[in-house]
């Protein structure tokens, strides 16, 4: 049942074999400089699995609706799904991080003698205490295992349906998935939503937001479609999925890269905005961090490069239904979704009382681009190692038929 | 017969008004029309119809909206009577975002509106084909398509045979 090993198609074994330098350059970074490097380790494993999870949001949005459309290319996302497991793995380092080195290599909070600047330690920080009951150590390490769990459970769910239904063929697999789309898209929010508060939030955890669950969200979304379009374009390109995926298809895609670029800009924008107009000191200061020295000009860079430019781009209809055009924003959306998890991660890490700057030593970009490399080789491994099992479009879905006829 | 509008053919079933106006399309008439009770999917391309130009209204209309917001703002707030506001700045693109942001959706709204109607030529209070005594049909069961006299390549004879041989269920002429 398996598809054909097309040798123009790349080697899941070379992919992990990229995984793992970028792995191993990056563990190294951790004896050389612990904070710098696990700080870009928590970015490359956050881009990563961010992506993985918007394709679990796209499987169950798709469920959910009865969408017909999106079938011809659902299969690339759970193909995806195959690489939650690994994305769990990716996590053990930074437990294991603050377990060897130091508790507060990242969140400084686990280190209750951790001297803040200025005014004692975390131990003695009224804004810690009033936090202990959520910001304890070991619910922390527990809700990071419930999150995994919740999302290996339906990832595995809609996999096993989706390929069963090839085997069968029965519409029994059709309703179990939007049964669990149901209850997943909720689960899976709250959980998402939690993991952002857990790992990039707290990480100054004076400040709160409650949209930056959202934020998490939206760009998990960018992050995804935007590998979706890379996907889609290459295997029309490469063969498999030529005259199966056609530039309507595209154009439905493209539309949803587009209207999750305006979700993106409403949210960030709406986080600001209300803390600028709140005006309020505990919560001004960490926007107060990201304009000290370079961050300024990244949050520019943000505004213009990660919204204005793409909303124009695909504004317009030619476009959006043009391969070579998508592609370049795809990559695009990429690297600035990339830039979007800097701005918001790295100032939290304060070296000697000041905001850390992109970067502090030249080997910071290093640590940064080894993370990434190896957190997107397993991702790819695994997303190349589920791609040989499996047909390249649910054959037997109810809706497929009308998704390859699929014309306005 | 100059005081002809054109020349009208009936269809039975969408496939065949699909097929018909392929080669009306193809034989290069310029001023010619279907009406169908529906719409018809793929009918656009069965015409030879470009891209619609209504966004183009739209995205002027859009940046107009935004820099009407952002200017109203700033000649209200800070140069007609300057109001100072909880100490924020006299202006600042940020409070005047949400207001030039609706503005723009207001804004685009009206220009793709009004640019629909410029397009289509309306409001249109009279066509020929409402003369027929077929309007009904027109808008419940059967496909229509016409030839309009006006048009370079039209001739009285050659159109009408040319019609006939896209085997229409029935021709007729209309009137002015």
């Amino acid at each position: 049942m398996s598809a054909e090993r097309d040798a123009s198609l790349p080697n899941p074994t070379k992919w992990l074999l990229i995984g793992a330098v970028g792995l191993i350059i990056s563990f190294i970074g951790m004896f050389v400089d612990p904070r710098m490097a696990s700080f870009c380790y928590l970015i490359g494993m956050i881009f990563t699995t961010s992506i993985t999870i918007g394709m679990l949001f796209l499987v169950m949005i798709h469920h959910i609706f009865d969408a017909y459309w999106s079938t011809v290319i659902r299969r690339q996302a759970e193909n995806f799904l195959a690489a939650l497991p690994w994305m769990a793995v990716l996590f053990i380092p930074l437990f294991l991080i603050t377990y060897l080195y130091k508790q507060d290599t990242l969140w400084i909070w686990m280190d209750l003698d951790h001297e803040l600047h200025g005014h004692g330690t975390v131990g003695t920080d009224p804004l810690y205490l009033k936090k202990t009951w959520w910001l304890s150590e070991t619910f922390f390490w527990i809700r990071a295992v419930v999150c995994f769990l919740a999302w290996i459970y339906f990832a595995r769910t809609f996999r096993r349906n989706s390929f069963s239904q090839d085997e069968d063929g029965s519409a029994e697999h059709t309703y179990s998935s939007r049964k669990h789309a149901a209850g997943g898209l909720i689960v899976v929010a709250l959980t998402w939503s939690m993991a952002g508060f857990d790992w990039i939030m707290s990480l100054e955890y004076h400040w709160f937001s409650t949209m930056f669950g959202v934020w998490f969200f939206a760009n998990s979304m960018r992050a995804a479609l935007a590998v979706l379009v890379l996907v889609a374009a290459f295997l029309v390109a490469k063969g498999p999925l030529k005259g199966i995926f056609n530039t309507k298809h595209l154009h439905d895609l493209s539309t949803l890269c587009f209207a999750f670029t305006v979700f993106w800009a409403y949210i960030s924008f709406s986080q600001y905005f209300l803390i600028w107009n709140g005006n309020i000191p505990e919560e001004t200061f960490w926007y107060n961090f990201r304009e000290e020295g370079m961050w300024y000009g990244v949050s520019m860079f943000l505004i213009f490069g990660h919204f204005l430019f793409p909303f124009l781009f695909m504004l317009q209809f030619p476009l959006k239904t043009k391969y070579p055009a998508m592609v370049f924003m795809a990559c695009w959306i990429l690297f600035m979704q990339l830039f979007d998890l800097i701005f918001n991660i790295l100032p939290s890490l304060k070296v000697h009382g000041h905001t850390a700057q992109l970067f502090h030593q030249p080997l910071g970009f290093l640590w940064l681009a080894a993370s990434v490399l190896g957190g997107i080789g397993v991702l790819l491994w695994a997303y190349w190692t589920s791609y040989y099992k499996v047909k390249i479009i649910p054959i037997r879905d109810p809706r497929i038929g009308e998704c390859l006829n699929h014309n306005h | 017969m100059a005081d002809k509008f054109g020349i009208l053919a009936k269809f039975d079933t969408p496939a065949d008004i699909m097929h018909a106006a392929e080669k009306v399309r193809d034989a290069g008439f310029k001023r010619w029309d279907v009406i169908t009770p529906f719409p018809i999917h793929g009918m656009d391309g069965a015409m030879g119809l470009k891209r619609s130009w209504v966004p183009r209204f739209t995205i002027v209309g859009g940046t107009t909206g935004f820099i009407t917001g952002m200017s109203m703002i700033f000649f209200t707030n800070a140069f007609d009577y300057k109001i100072l506001i909880g100490g924020k700045p006299l202006f600042s693109p940020y409070f005047a975002f949400p207001v030039s942001y609706e503005l723009t959706i207001l804004f685009s709204a009206f220009a793709s509106i009004i640019g629909m109607f410029i397009l289509n030529k309306l409001p249109m209070h009279y066509h020929s084909a409402l003369k027929t005594e077929k309007v009904a049909e027109m808008s419940d069961d059967k496909f229509f398509l016409y030839i309009e006299s006006e048009d370079p390549q039209y001739d009285d004879v050659k159109t009408r045979s040319f019609i006939e041989g896209l085997h229409p269920v029935e021709v007729s002429d209309m009137e002015k």
